[in-house]
């Protein structure tokens, strides 16, 4: 568990940060958002160090970080920047390997670990592991960041506009991939974006931030339907609101039974995506098949619908 | 076999035999003699006088790499950033310092020989070295090593694993740069009796030998293109590592 009490950072007069306090439960994702310049990379930068607080504190499962020397630390944190920061003179494997190295990790277990993580991000080891980071497309650079970051099995990653430098469609992908492998690996993330889809989209919790301050840091339902204030109910955009609430919902809430005509939709699709299906087709209701493809009922737009209003 | 490395290899093919057998080029040099003089340098031998020559060039290049290397890294590091208004001002006096004032200043000091010529060589050569190291060490993209230092390295480990890697190329272009002048500049030298080819130059103009000269002009001038074609394509093979292209480095 990350608890992160009362950071502040100043540079002379001005506050970049201002009494930021919260916790992140382990194994859960959360999203730092906000607009440019409130504060949010010199946060994330001040859980590894990299910025040393001009108050508070930060403690990893109950260790205060100030007692650990701060290499030590940082071997022990997963960090990925936007850009992502490869040594261009080092091929992929030499640089998925640089902390275990700096670990002094023998080489057999080092090139064990470069495959493992290859594999694990669908990268050929026989294809990509001499290739130099200018020979890869954004995408591979991107998945070859996330690996050196995990190299060394850190129970905590720091992301800062991971997927900032990609396009719409690799983005999306690069998204669900992070959730699969945090699922399977049950690392804690603290992630940075300005993206609030990527944040609605991501985030176990959401830490709201604006001018230095904590605004509100709740699960995206709660960030909904209860904003703290009305910078966070414009930053969660108000006609988007229904929609983000359906696709943080899956179909299996909203399943009735009975049957309809139509192709059917999986019951681990969210709201949002059966509204979708049902508007594109002009239908009223639509048959949900189970992850085997067996029908086990229907949604209707009425069931949807109730689903994306806020409670009274 | 590219053009270009066909020039290169008859072109030291043909200073290695004029180096060593000069006297079998004789009869290209004799109708540039009058009155009978000699038309190939008698006054020492060619080759071991290019020895002496490119030693002392070496030697004066690799203190210059050395210590504009070290002072370049220093003023990078946060210790050192309030000495680079410092540190440039005195290389930058070694380099408008004309050699031959440095020679004049340095004979009563030192005594002839050698030793003049290898500390103007030495001031001279500072320049291109230390300019190209700052170059190479600021260029450095801030991701690499924001992310060096979010991985727990230390300052030294990102100095040697990744800032000198990075910025070996243009480094390497600082040398071969300061090299070269020192080929050139080498040759007066023989001002002050040190052994080089410039010794070949001055008694060619000493004694009216047009053959004299253009003996010792020409060696210094292929060993001058041979080297810098040497030491660019170990830049080209250190850039293209990091995926640049040729044409980048400076």
């Amino acid at each position: 568990m990350i608890e992160i009490e009362h950071l502040t950072k100043r540079y002379g007069d001005t506050t970049v940060v201002d009494d930021v306090s919260f916790q992140v439960e382990e194994g859960t994702l959360a999203v730092v958002v906000g607009t440019s310049g409130a504060g949010k990379s010199t946060l994330l930068r001040m859980i590894n160090r990299l910025v040393e607080p001009t108050s508070g504190r930060v403690l990893i499962d109950g260790e205060d970080t100030r007692t650990i020397p701060e290499d030590t630390l940082r071997h022990r944190i997963g960090y990925v920047i936007q850009g992502y920061g490869l040594f261009p003179h080092r091929n992929v494997a030499d640089n998925i390997a640089t902390v275990p190295r700096l670990l002094g990790w023998n080489a057999r277990e080092i090139a064990k670990r470069v495959e493992e993580l290859l594999d694990l991000f669908q990268l050929d080891p026989a294809e990509f592991a001499h290739k130099f980071p200018h020979e890869l497309s954004g995408g591979q650079q991107q998945r070859v960041g996330v690996a050196r970051a995990l190299a060394a099995r850190p129970a905590l990653l720091l992301m800062d506009e991971p997927f900032g430098a990609l396009d719409a469609v690799i983005r999306a992908k690069a998204q669900d991939d992070l959730l699969a492998i945090q699922r399977r690996l049950g690392t804690t993330i603290v992630l940075v974006t300005h993206d609030m889809n990527e944040a609605f989209h991501l985030g176990d919790r959401i830490a709201v931030m604006n001018q230095a301050r904590l605004l509100q840091y709740a699960t995206p339902a709660e960030l909904l339907m209860h904003p703290a204030d009305a910078f966070v109910e414009r930053l969660v955009g108000t006609a988007e609101r229904p929609f983000r609430l359906l696709s943080l919902t899956k179909v299996q809430a909203a399943l009735e039974p009975g049957s309809a005509e139509g192709e059917p939709i999986a019951v681990s699709d969210t709201l949002h995506e059966a509204l979708s299906r049902l508007v594109w087709t002009g239908r009223r209701a639509l048959p949900v098949a189970d992850a085997g493809g067996t029908i086990i009922g229907r949604i209707s737009v009425d069931g949807i619908l109730d689903h994306g209003r806020a409670l009274p | 076999m590219k053009p270009s490395s066909v020039i290169r290899l008859a072109a030291l093919i043909l200073l290695l035999a004029f180096i060593a057998r000069p006297h079998a080029f004789a009869f290209l040099f004799e109708p540039l003699t009058v009155n009978r003089a000699p038309a190939i340098y008698n006054q020492g031998s060619l080759l071991a006088l290019t020895l002496q020559h490119l030693r002392t060039v070496v030697l004066a290049t690799l203190a210059s790499t050395l210590i504009a290397v070290a002072l370049g890294i220093f003023v990078t590091r946060p210790a050192g950033a309030e000495f680079l208004p410092l540190s440039r001002s005195l290389v930058n006096i070694g380099q408008t310092f004309p050699p031959i004032a440095v020679l004049a200043i340095a004979v009563p000091l030192v005594g002839f020989g050698e030793k003049p010529t290898f500390i103007a060589l030495f001031l001279y050569g500072l320049l291109p070295i230390f300019e190209n190291t700052l170059t190479g060490l600021t260029q450095i993209s801030p991701q690499a090593l924001e992310a060096a230092r979010g991985m727990g390295m230390n300052p030294r480990q990102r100095l040697l694993e990744v800032e000198l890697p990075l910025a070996l190329p243009v480094i390497l272009a600082g040398i071969r740069l300061s090299v070269i002048i020192s080929l050139g500049t080498a040759t007066i030298g023989s001002t002050v009796a040190a052994k080089g080819l410039g010794e070949v130059i001055i008694a060619g103009l000493q004694s009216n030998n047009i053959a004299f000269v253009l003996q010792g002009g020409l060696v210094v001038a292929l060993l001058a293109v041979l080297i810098h074609d040497g030491l660019g394509l170990i830049e080209r093979q250190a850039a293209r590592k990091l995926g640049r292209s040729p044409d980048e480095v400076p």
